[in-house]
């Protein structure tokens, strides 16, 4: 049985739809992320979870019980914001302590939970302390510790790491993942950032406008995008799109004109986008130096050298841009034209309607 | 060096247009009152050096104890009664109801009403014979007869407090309900996930991260109406028989009434070192708070 279940789940602001039919199931101790662009809805059906905001229309169980109509507390989940929502008058303690003192629980009960769980974050030192004295991490934490001592059946994560620094933030992010392990609890986490999805999801769940556009695992996501929008999202550098027309579809391939670039003929079983306008979608990274089999020119406007790779920008005859993405330091030059090819299999197809062509 | 004193001479020169102004209409005034508390200055355009005199004679017998006890109740009730509604108010207009713009504008009036007119208003209504409250107690039939509020002792004691009290609470109001609006929603929605209902969360979160606007406000507050002046003179002028003459009247009609300036200098030099207590306590909690933030 899944721990949770959206089932039709719909969320209006007056006339605005901004979650769209949702169904979803959550497995007990899975680590689910939440992506997408800004204003896709992540957040407010993160909130719609939490109980934070109304249902429009449809179901959200947890653990076999239709909560829609529940105050967050009884919901069993706990609740980590983005801006960490630490009391800045109450010490590291209080903060961690209050949804205990909330509950009334007995002081001994208390110290027990509290001390728990700044043992597990590491904040046995800070306990005295106010949030205002606390590095951003260690606030993090504190947050962290508050859900802790709920012992939620679901961790719900509202971008906790977006006020981090990157350096923090990769940390704080492999801390989660621990955490994740040790306490084998189901947690949801909200994210823009689609690194922070492919490393910690077990599952991720890619929202566009307030709908799911994939659902699965980040390296399924990353191999088999079932969409244009699913397949410019995950990955960085994002997918390079090329348009083109198809001149044939017998079957087993796809002839597709690529224009000034030339014809490529793609392995697809799909016959009903003959004649269609298509976009061909090409990962920067799977892009080599030199001849293949497909090969194209590109003059790149810029190339940055990062060390461990180069990466190059360019504009196709076309108007797309065109990033590449090169191991190690390639003798690249800016304006200088490089011969490329990326094998043919590497390549996805998306038909006129953004769909993945398979 | 030469950077130093031209620096400190542009300071000076910046500062110089608002220290001339407050040494002619306050640092002077204030000397020469206290001056004039210790003469026997009269109609007369002559007067006489008389020492502590003054301070003797207004200690020493009469009713200025009485007075000095009279102002410190009108203003601690005055105040707190100021405090209480201005925290309910801010609740209200704070809490997601319909018509929350109306209900906000609706507040302002006393503030926005030119204080006289308002008084005024306040003096009709407490009117024995035409007046809107006597009027409605017969009506309602609370009261037997008109009851003249301002003519009894303990009945003009609390009616200028409520009118106080009604001018005072908008200002309180829309100063607590801009402070309680500086307090992130994160912070509510973070103990609503955590069960914590509306009165826990306002006495745990919203009182304490309120407490610097609180104390501010009274502190304020205590010193304006500490000095409050119209009120009681347009609504009694101290009367009857001297039960609302707080220190401030007290002083106003020593010196203007009776043309006793010596004697009314020495009682406002009494209200001003009453006025710089509050002062001293409001900037000792003002930048203790402010260390508290710095925490």
């Amino acid at each position: 049985m899944s721990q949770l279940s959206l089932k039709h789940l719909e969320k209006s602001f007056n006339d605005a739809r901004i979650i769209k039919g949702i169904d979803l199931e959550v497995s007990e101790g899975e680590f689910v992320v939440f992506v997408g662009p800004s204003g896709c809805g992540k957040s407010t059906l993160l909130r719609m979870i939490a109980g934070l905001e109304d249902v429009s229309e449809g179901e959200i169980a947890i653990s076999g019980k239709v909560v829609n109509d529940l105050p967050p507390v009884q919901r069993g989940i706990a609740m980590v914001f983005q801006s960490y929502a630490l009391y800045p008058h109450m010490s590291v303690y209080e903060n961690i302590a209050f949804p205990l003192r909330v509950e009334k629980l007995p002081q001994p009960e208390v110290d027990k939970r509290v001390g728990a769980a700044a043992k597990v974050l590491q904040l046995e030192s800070r306990l005295q302390h106010r949030p205002g004295q606390l590095s951003g991490g260690q606030r993090q934490r504190v947050a962290i510790g508050r859900a802790i001592v709920r012992q939620p059946k679901i961790f719900l994560f509202d971008e906790p790491l977006s006020n981090l620094d990157a350096a923090l933030r990769s940390e704080m992010r492999i801390e989660l993942m621990e955490l994740h392990k040790r306490l084998g609890s189901t947690m949801i986490y909200v994210t823009h950032d689609q690194v922070e999805a492919m490393t910690m999801a077990d599952k991720i769940v890619v929202l566009d406008a307030g709908t799911i556009a994939q659902v699965g695992s980040p390296l399924d996501l990353y191999h088999r995008p079932d969409n244009i929008f699913v397949a410019g999202f995950i990955g960085s550098p994002k997918m390079n799109f090329i348009n083109g027309r198809v001149r044939a579809a017998n079957g087993s391939t796809v002839v597709v004109d690529l224009g000034q670039l030339g014809i490529i003929e793609l392995p697809r079983t799909s016959t009903s986008v003959a004649g269609q306008d298509v976009t061909l979608g090409i990962r920067p990274e799977h892009l080599k130096l030199g001849a293949g089999q497909f090969t194209l020119t590109i003059t790149p406007n810029i190339v940055e050298q990062l060390g461990i790779h180069s990466i190059t920008y360019a504009t196709l005859p076309g108007g797309e841009a065109f990033t590449g993405l090169f191991e190690g330091n390639p003798d690249l030059v800016d304006g200088k034209p490089i011969e490329l090819s990326f094998p043919i299999a590497s390549a996805h197809l998306f038909d006129s309607k953004g769909l993945a062509v398979y | 060096m030469t950077s130093t004193r031209s620096a400190t001479i542009f300071a000076f020169a910046l500062l110089a247009p608002a220290l001339i102004y407050i040494s002619i209409i306050v640092a002077y005034p204030l000397f020469d009152t206290v001056v004039l508390s210790f003469t026997n200055a009269q109609l007369r355009p002559t007067y006489d050096w008389v020492g502590w005199a003054n301070y003797q004679r207004i200690f020493g017998a009469g009713n200025f104890t009485e007075i000095i006890i009279r102002t410190l109740v009108w203003t601690f009730f005055s105040v707190s009664i100021k405090m209480i509604i201005g925290m309910c108010g801010a609740v209200l207009l704070n809490a997601a109801i319909p018509g929350q713009t109306v209900f906000r504008i609706l507040t302002m009036p006393p503030w926005i009403v030119p204080m006289a007119i308002g008084i005024y208003m306040w003096a009709w209504m407490y009117n024995g014979n035409f007046g809107m409250i006597s009027g409605l107690l017969q009506n309602f039939g609370i009261t037997n007869g008109p009851v003249a509020w301002l003519a009894y002792g303990h009945t003009a004691f609390w009616a200028t407090i409520v009118t106080d009290v009604w001018i005072g609470v908008p200002m309180v109001t829309i100063y607590f309900l801009a402070a309680m609006q500086s307090i992130p929603k994160d912070l509510h929605e973070a103990a609503w996930t955590d069960g914590a209902g509306r009165f826990y969360r306002f006495r745990r979160i919203t009182l304490p991260l309120m407490l610097p606007a609180i104390i501010t406000m009274s502190l304020l507050s205590l010193i304006a109406t500490f000095n409050s002046f119209d009120i009681i003179y347009i609504l009694t002028n101290g009367g009857p028989s001297g039960q609302t003459t707080t220190m401030i009247i007290d002083t106003y009609k020593t010196a203007m009434g009776s043309r006793k300036y010596g004697e009314g200098a020495a009682r406002a030099v009494v209200i001003c070192i009453f006025v710089s207590i509050f002062c001293l306590v409001y900037f000792r909690a003002v930048r203790r708070l402010g260390q508290g933030e710095a925490k």
